[in-house]
């Protein structure tokens, strides 16, 4: 079995993630809008999961495409929204803080 | 040999890099489907060798659908790889206990899933 052609690999996958990147970046706004609502103290139901949900795809797509930090950070984000009752008051200013990192990342990628 | 293996994701970009780094990789012929349902169909129409299939979907998830595949006589032996970004140990003890041939993690690297899916089948 021949696992060679990495360089070809690499151009495929980058096309990919050209072509996925819109979508990637509204998960992104979608944690951004949540991070946004709770540190308001409106986060309703809706956004909360989606929050969520967005979170786990993002920690299990980032990686797969060289963001490994990425993956990390969405996995910080997906316990914190996933913890029961909701996020933690005290993390509001983290929830912010990650969202915008990986708007960073994911803008960024080369 | 040129396998066939068939990717059940909901997430389109999920389905089509591990569809790259299949065909393109390891040479291996792939059938995709974007929820449980239609892999289900797919799998009875194609016999693929694997299944690589998503735990998190929208209607029937993996485990569900993981459950109908063992009912049909028709996919009751195809080898299934659940695929999920799931990590905490709570998890890949509840997807072991499934009865199914692996877990694989998310994010995979497409240079290596080719060679993590013939591990643990144990093909050459």
């Amino acid at each position: 079995m021949d696992f060679g052609g990495k360089p070809a690999l690499n151009e495929a996958v980058d096309r990919l993630w050209a072509r996925f990147l819109p979508h990637l970046k509204e998960r992104v706004a979608i944690l951004e809008t949540a991070a946004a609502a709770f540190a308001a103290g409106n986060l309703t139901i809706e956004q909360h999961q989606a929050a969520i949900d967005a979170a786990h795809k993002l920690a299990g797509v980032l990686g797969t495409f060289g963001l490994s930090g990425g993956t990390a950070l969405a996995r910080e984000l997906e316990m914190m929204y996933s913890h029961e009752g909701g996020p933690d008051p005290a993390h509001a200013a983290r929830l912010n803080e990650i969202a915008a990192e990986l708007r960073g990342l994911v803008e960024n990628r080369k | 040999m040129a396998h066939k293996v068939l990717i059940i994701d909901d997430d389109d970009d999920i389905r089509e890099v591990a569809a790259l780094s299949l065909e393109s990789v390891a040479g291996w012929e792939v059938v995709s489907a974007n929820s449980g349902a239609q892999g289900l169909a797919r799998a009875i129409e194609h016999q693929p060798d694997a299944i690589l299939l998503d735990v998190m979907m929208p209607g029937m998830d993996g485990p569900a659908t993981f459950r109908e595949l063992r009912k049909n006589p028709a996919t009751a032996r195809i080898p299934v790889l659940l695929l999920t970004a799931k990590v905490q140990s709570s998890d890949q003890k509840r997807f072991a206990d499934l009865g199914v041939d692996a877990v694989l993690f998310k994010p995979f690297d497409p240079l290596t899933l080719p060679k993590q899916i013939s591990a643990v089948l144990g093909w050459k």
